[in-house]
């Protein structure tokens, strides 16, 4: 057990903060973001007897928390619906209020087109642009290949100068 | 498209995290988080056995009382006159006897009385 903590440590010392931003740029509030981390080093912690070392302990940590980010998206999705309302709305709505936002209107701007990018995209966009891993390594933890991420992410940058083009022209 | 980031956290955020995340291994072990998720529907279930429990009790209570009561009025008038029961219910059909001295009493005339019979006879 004891064991199992020091392990349990070292990944809250090696990863939290990584995580964190991460799942923040993908949930767009802090306090979301702060109870979803939450959530994600209690499964950690959960599964972590059950680490068999088939994968590299990076990559398992990171799949553990895209794959909760995505369900607490897709929960945010149902609950949008219920209010008659759509996610990605919400989302650029949360970059807007976001008081830890302290970049330029261009920033602000980009935030939200991101937010309005469906989940998986704005998955591939926000690991590969912000949180900078390689293809290979997001192929590794999202399961998807390395053609599909590049494809994914081209068109994810697309719809963002579309949307920060019109952004500009309703100015 | 610059990467420059935008976003910050409360003061003294990133230290904070840690020392709540690395809490989380003590906090199991008081708690394991399957008995902490399944406490409020253990508590829901328990509160509906005692409802239940409660309820059935109740009506179990009342139900025998009224079958007691009923069960009392029988054995009590069986065990006064079995054979007067029997006659109560025969002298609930009044004879003609009857309603002429009914209506005799209810100061109903003779001649009233005859024409009824008369009526009767058509």
């Amino acid at each position: 057990m004891e064991e199992l903590e020091q392990v349990f440590n070292g990944i809250v010392k090696q990863y939290s903060e990584r995580l964190y931003w991460h799942v923040r740029r993908m949930v767009g509030s802090h306090e979301d973001a702060d109870d979803l981390l939450q959530e994600i080093f209690l499964k950690i912690w959960t599964a972590l007897p059950s680490f068999r070392g088939e994968a590299q302990l990076y990559t398992w940590v990171w799949r553990i928390a895209t794959n909760e980010t995505l369900n607490f998206l897709r929960k945010e999705k149902v609950r949008a619906l219920l209010r008659f309302s759509s996610a990605d709305e919400l989302a650029a709505q949360r970059v807007m209020a976001d008081p830890y936002f302290n970049g330029t209107d261009a920033e602000r701007e980009m935030a939200k087109a991101v937010a309005r990018l469906p989940e998986k995209q704005r998955q591939v966009f926000i690991m590969r642009w912000w949180d900078e891993l390689s293809y290979e390594e997001i192929s590794a933890i999202t399961g998807t290949s390395v053609g599909a991420l590049k494809a994914s992410y081209h068109i994810a940058q697309e719809k963002i100068k579309l949307n920060l083009s019109d952004a500009e022209v309703s100015k | 498209m610059t990467r420059k980031n935008p976003i910050s956290v409360p003061d003294g955020y990133f230290q904070d995290l840690q020392v709540r995340l690395s809490q989380i291994p003590s906090q199991e072990e008081a708690a394991p988080r399957g008995i902490r998720r399944l406490a409020p529907y253990v508590a829901y279930a328990a509160s509906l056995a005692v409802l239940a429990t409660v309820g059935s009790f109740v009506f179990r209570q009342t139900a025998v009382k009224e079958d007691n009561g009923w069960d009392y009025v029988s054995y009590l008038a069986l065990s006064l006159d079995p054979d007067g029961l029997v006659e109560l219910k025969e002298a609930e059909e009044p004879t003609e006897d009857d309603i002429r001295s009914f209506l005799l009493a209810s100061n109903v005339s003779v001649e009233q009385l005859a024409m009824l019979d008369d009526e009767k006879t058509y």
